[in-house]
């Protein structure tokens, strides 16, 4: 059971951002993806969701085995995918706990019973630290940098997905709401699922450790690794990559 | 024979209807309202035995009501009052048995030679709908009247006149509903509601003529007294042609009002609103929110103004608009603005016109949810802030459905439209 991407290169307007990316993540596995600004780290977690804004010119996005390359959002996330937004979108009108009702009943045959839909938030309220009057509010309407990572991170706990990634979720947060969403996480990692953790900085992987590390620059993986290479990132920087990379002529 | 004050007023009305051309708005940009396609000289005033009508059925469904007055072309119908604290009769009997009480308020605020339209209303109307409630009375349900167009060749000249009194407090609902029909009609409207002061008043006006070519040219005015609280909400859901002026006045020190509206437009229709929120004393708050959206081929243009007079200082209030468009062959504009003779007041507005935005689809995508519900979702989540201040559970439910079946209609559309903007980006 594999979330595989194969040779994938996107465009945006006019201009090219993943130039052959390859990756393989399998469940029970959580891979890192760390690279600076600009490297295409948001863009490739736009196409593996399947936003209509960026185009695949060239490669393939499988999952189990499944070719998504060409499926629309919905489809994805009822294969089993989830992305956890870096800037979610506002929905006016639209409560949390309704959302999160519409957003599970999207995936089921029979919609969800009340009782265990009340009885599953509770819980995942609890593990994240969310208030109760939270699920009343609109969703991400007002809402703080941390509330807004907090609800995307309520929605992974409630939909349970196969894969997961998490698009920047780190960015933002205290040191507090870090740890918490971090639980969160860890809470959910396992056998059954694998996750794509997208981050700029190494901060998050000291509460979440990685199995695999892979190094984005450029629109290219450079360097690959176990968890050991976020901690020779955290001590070097991405300027010691760059140069490395420079110097064995990639 | 109707009192002096009737009959003159008509008398001089009847002339400046007759003087004056059929009008067409313009306005600075695209926008033109024209009657070239209506046919005025073929419409007749109706009269009605009695009324059976499965759209007011429909409408008003089982609720209880306080009093419930029908006017079914040019005449009432059907008028039960089950409050007896409260006058509800035809304006027609009321400028006979209640002469003194009418003639202080009858028209106060609608002169009769603003146009050819109110003219006419002013000189042809029949029927009509009059309400008071006394001072210090309290009515928990609803007062509800209902203008009704049931066939075309229809004229309905229309007459409003309701008086809330001193501390007084109720619930007034008009409706203005026509079933789908092949043929033109129209409704001239005038209303005009006197919140006196200390009253709070909840008044709701539910517009929905049908897919009938039914026309409907309408001026509203609401006075709001010393210490008064109305709350307004207009409701356009349907009409080929509408041309309203909804005013609401903050006469005297402390009066405070709260003025929402919403409109949802289709196919070929054409929706026309001014609404100016004016305040002629000092020490009057207002908030004014305007929300719509338009599909099919509709044209829609709301123009929404805050008028603070001189002499009226420490005015606080607020006026925005919002417009969704969801149709490419959509067009339409919210123009908010302000008048301010003096200093020393907060007054504040804007607006926007937009579409659905791509990423709030993508994000509700990501999470299953199929692109249609996405939108219908959005569009209901939109209107949601301003169905939540109808602050009236009955008349949310039947908003909501009514945007919901229309949506429904509309979803190829959406669909395409909103597929071309995903792939333009």
């Amino acid at each position: 059971m594999t979330l595989e991407v194969q040779n994938l290169h996107v465009r945006t307007e006019d201009r090219e951002i993943l130039h052959g990316v390859d990756l393989v993540v399998k469940k029970g596995e959580t891979h890192a993806l760390m690279g600076p600004n600009g490297s295409g780290k948001s863009t490739l977690a736009n196409t593996l969701m399947g936003n209509p804004s960026y185009e695949v010119t060239e490669g393939r996005i499988l999952l189990n085995g499944e070719d998504l390359t060409e499926a629309d959002p919905d489809e994805r996330a009822r294969a089993g995918l989830f992305m956890a937004f870096q800037y979610p979108a506002t929905i006016p009108g639209v409560s949390v706990a309704n959302f999160l009702r519409m957003a599970m009943n999207a995936g089921r045959e029979e919609p969800i019973k009340v009782k265990e839909f009340g009885a599953l938030l509770g819980k995942n309220m609890e593990l994240l630290k969310i208030d109760r009057a939270f699920t009343s509010r609109y969703l991400n309407e007002g809402f703080s940098g941390g509330e807004k990572k907090r609800a995307e991170i309520l929605q992974l706990a409630m939909l349970q997905p196969e894969f997961a990634v998490l698009d920047e979720t780190d960015s933002g947060l205290d040191i507090d709401a870090l740890r918490i969403v971090a639980e969160g996480v860890n809470a959910m990692r396992g056998a059954e699922r694998g996750f794509l953790i997208i981050t700029h900085y190494t901060r998050i992987l000291e509460y979440v450790k990685p199995d695999f590390v892979h190094i984005l620059l450029d629109g290219r993986i450079v360097r690959e690794g176990g968890s050991e290479l976020a901690d020779e990132l955290e001590d070097k920087g991405y300027e010691f990559v760059r140069e490395g990379v420079a110097a064995s002529g990639a | 024979m109707a009192p002096e004050f009737v009959e003159d007023r008509r008398r001089a009305a009847l002339e400046v209807y007759e003087s004056q051309d059929v009008p067409t708005w313009r306005r600075s940009g695209f926008w033109t309202t024209s009657l070239r396609g209506l046919d005025l000289d073929a419409l007749e005033p109706r009269r009605y035995d009695s009324l059976d009508s499965a759209i007011v059925r429909d409408h008003l469904g089982d609720e209880e009501h306080a009093a419930l007055i029908v006017q079914q072309g040019a005449n009432v119908v059907h008028c039960d009052v089950a409050d007896e604290r409260i006058i509800v009769m035809p304006l027609e009997e009321a400028v006979e048995k209640h002469a003194d009480l009418v003639e202080e308020w009858f028209a106060k605020r609608l002169p009769y030679d603003e146009g050819k339209f109110p003219a006419g209303t002013a000189a042809f109307w029949t029927g009509g709908v009059f309400v008071y409630v006394p001072d210090n009375v309290r009515i928990e349900k609803p007062i509800q009247a209902v203008w009704l167009i049931e066939e075309p060749g229809t004229v309905q000249w229309a007459h409003s006149l309701v008086v809330v009194g001193e501390n007084a407090e109720c619930k007034l609902r008009e409706y203005f509903l026509a079933p789908d029909f092949e043929g033109q009609a129209l409704h001239a409207g005038a209303f005009e509601l006197y919140a006196r002061p200390g009253a709070q008043v909840h008044l709701a006006h539910y517009q929905d003529w049908g897919s009938g070519e039914v026309h409907d040219i309408s001026v509203r005015r609401v006075e709001v007294q010393r210490d008064a609280h109305v709350k307004w909400v207009p409701i356009h859901l349907g009409g080929h042609l509408t041309k309203q002026t909804l005013d609401i006045i903050t006469a005297e020190p402390g009066s405070d009002m709260r003025h929402t509206g919403m409109y949802f437009t289709e196919r070929d229709e054409h929706l026309d609103l001014f609404t100016t929120d004016k305040h002629e004393a000092g020490h009057t708050t207002g908030d004014t929110v305007w929300k719509g959206a338009l599909t099919g081929e509709s044209r829609a243009s709301y123009e929404g103004l805050i008028h603070i007079v001189p002499k009226a200082p420490e005015v606080d209030t607020y006026l925005q608009t919002h417009q969704m468009l969801l149709s490419p062959k959509a067009k339409g504009d919210a123009i908010p603005s302000l008048i301010v003779e003096v200093d020393n007041v907060k007054a504040s507005h804007g607006g926007t016109v937009g579409e659905l935005d791509p990423e709030q689809i993508f994000y509700m995508m990501t999470r299953g949810i199929p692109r249609a519900e996405a939108v219908r979702v959005l569009v209901e989540g939109y209107f949601e802030e301003v169905v939540m201040r109808l602050d009236d559970p009955g008349l949310e439910d039947l908003v909501r459905r009514r945007i919901s079946e229309k949506l429904a209609d509309a979803e190829d559309q959406v669909r395409e439209f909103i597929g071309e903007r995903a792939e333009a980006s």
